[in-house]
């Protein structure tokens, strides 16, 4: 085991109800990896998330961060530090101005005195002015945040997770609901802004273009399980083409 | 042919036409009520008189065009600004103490992400007490607090915050109730306590929608004034009460000419600051 395994999940499972979302995984990512999770709808890449999260507990198995058991981080400001995550939208809180959803990601390291102060005049104003010019929104700053457009929205949660600094940053479907080129735009910043603080990034992707072109590693999850972990150049079509295909067109082949 | 399905629907259309018949039946052969007695000759000669009075034909004194007259009621209408601004004072703060455990969401903590063992019991204590509130009249409150205190705009507006933080507070409790839980569950993780939460999460989202009930229940609440006044509660209702006891005629026009600008400043004042707020 070296000492650069950030993330390691010994075979966990997941059951909802009869159905199986996640049996028996197990996978280690290194310290610094960019990661896409890709994978038919329904495959179990939100519950994998949602678990490394710890929103979600696994039924088995066990998950370290850092060497240390993610059950045992109960402290929510501690596991902040460590792990991060953006969604797809709806991560904002709309009614409040830009500076102050960027600097919801300090809220780990303050008080309560010291936030409620600065709903009124914003504390470590220079961090956010600085973190919404690297996602390229330097403008905007006391804008209400439900003004914005969607990619917009997305940079002003990148900007947040730059104030949080976590280890590990778990993306959701980060660009699920914008066009194209609003799209790679976002998953661009996220993975250069990851690279530049040594991040490690877990996304999950509809896309299998953009995680080949923006991720170093893709995990494919069907019905819960691994069906292949490979660096990006490795992947073939042929894999690909198992990944997404549907029960019904097996059969129709086979008639 | 397929025979057709005796539904809810269709039963309940035979209700709906059985029940119309049933009440014309009711009114014309039993009660023999007819609509033309309504405008018999005494109705009015009495109705002739009120009207006549209320633009000041053969009354003697004429309260609308007397400068005491206005100055008194200028004085009620103020009188009846402060009782109503007092009663959506007092009802908003208790509805603001007992909001947030009254909502279920936060009861069982999926919105904050946190849970006491208490949660559910002040859940129950504070919904019971805005049905008890809401459920009696503010008459009724009014004419229990004016018995108990003696007659005034302060026991009014006691009276009207009584009925009203109970409304207010289940409003609002839906309010947060509805609330989007998935930017506060990312505050959660993004390392936010169950304070901070509040802050940066529920309050903002829910505030706007606050305010809107808040200045509604105002406008009712002006409204209501002149109801508890009748009871002793003071203000321009009182005096309403007493002027048409005394059939002042003038007076009760100065009265309502009085109510009607009351209501319509509540009206564009609430205007105003909903529009401010968006």
């Amino acid at each position: 085991m070296s000492k650069n395994n950030i993330i390691e999940v010994n075979q966990i499972s997941k059951h909802y109800e009869r159905k199986i979302a996640l049996s028996s995984l197990s996978f280690v990512v290194e310290k610094g990896e960019m990661v896409a999770l890709i994978g038919p709808s329904g495959a179990g890449k939100t519950t994998l998330l949602n678990t490394l999260a710890a929103i979600i507990e696994p039924d088995s198995g066990e998950i370290l961060i850092d060497g240390l058991d993610l059950r045992k981080i109960t402290n929510q400001k501690t596991r902040a530090r460590k792990i991060g995550i953006i969604r797809q939208q709806f991560d904002l809180v709309g009614q409040l101005a830009v500076i102050h959803n960027v600097l919801a990601g300090r809220l780990s390291e303050w008080g309560f005195v010291k936030s409620f102060i600065s709903l009124l005049f914003p504390q470590d104003k220079q961090t956010a002015i600085s973190a919404l010019e690297r996602v390229g929104l330097p403008d905007k700053t006391y804008e209400r945040t439900s003004k914005l457009s969607g990619g917009e929205q997305q940079r002003v949660a990148l900007a947040r997770l730059l104030v949080q600094r976590p280890e590990i940053i778990l993306a959701d479907e980060p660009v699920a609901s914008l066009d194209p080129a609003r799209a790679e735009d976002i998953l661009e910043t996220l993975t250069r802004l990851a690279r530049e603080e040594g991040q490690t990034v877990i996304a999950s992707l509809h896309s299998v273009e953009y995680a080949k072109r923006y991720f170093t590693r893709l995990i494919a999850l069907k019905n819960g399980e691994i069906l292949f972990d490979l660096p990006v150049e490795k992947v073939t079509d042929e894999l690909l083409k198992e990944l997404y295909q549907l029960k019904e067109l097996d059969q129709n082949a086979l008639v | 042919m397929r025979k057709p399905k005796f539904t809810f629907l269709t039963f309940s259309v035979y209700v709906f036409l059985f029940l119309i018949a049933a009440s014309w039946y009711f009114v014309v052969g039993v009660e023999k009520a007819s609509l033309i007695e309504l405008f018999s000759r005494e109705n009015l000669q009495y109705a002739g008189k009120f009207f006549k009075g209320l633009v000041g034909v053969g009354e003697e004194k004429i309260a609308f065009l007397s400068k005491d007259s206005w100055s008194e009621a200028i004085k009620l209408t103020v009188e009846t600004l402060q009782m109503s601004i007092m009663a959506i004072g007092f009802s908003t703060v208790v509805m603001f103490l007992t909001v947030l455990p009254a909502a279920r969401n936060v009861a069982d903590g999926t919105l904050t992400l946190s849970k006491k063992w208490y949660s559910f019991l002040l859940f129950g204590l504070i919904r019971i007490s805005y049905i008890f509130s809401r459920a009696i009249p503010e008459l009724v409150w009014a004419m229990i607090v004016i018995f108990i205190f003696k007659p005034g705009i302060l026991p009014g507006a006691i009276a009207l915050a009584l009925h009203n933080f109970g409304i207010l507070g289940k409003l609002c409790a839906e309010v947060i109730e509805d609330t989007d839980s998935r930017p506060i569950r990312n505050l959660a993780s993004a390392g936010a306590g169950r304070m901070q939460i509040l802050l940066y999460g529920v309050l903002p989202s829910v505030l706007p929608q606050f305010l809107t009930y808040i200045l509604y229940r105002w406008e009712v609440i002006m409204r209501t004034t002149i109801v508890v006044g009748f009871v002793g509660a003071g203000g321009l209702g009182q005096q309403f009460k007493l002027s048409m006891s005394f059939f002042h005629y003038t007076e009760i026009t100065l009265l309502l000419v009085c109510y009607i600008v009351l209501v319509l400043i509540a009206d564009f004042l609430s205007e105003r600051s909903r529009y401010f707020v968006k």
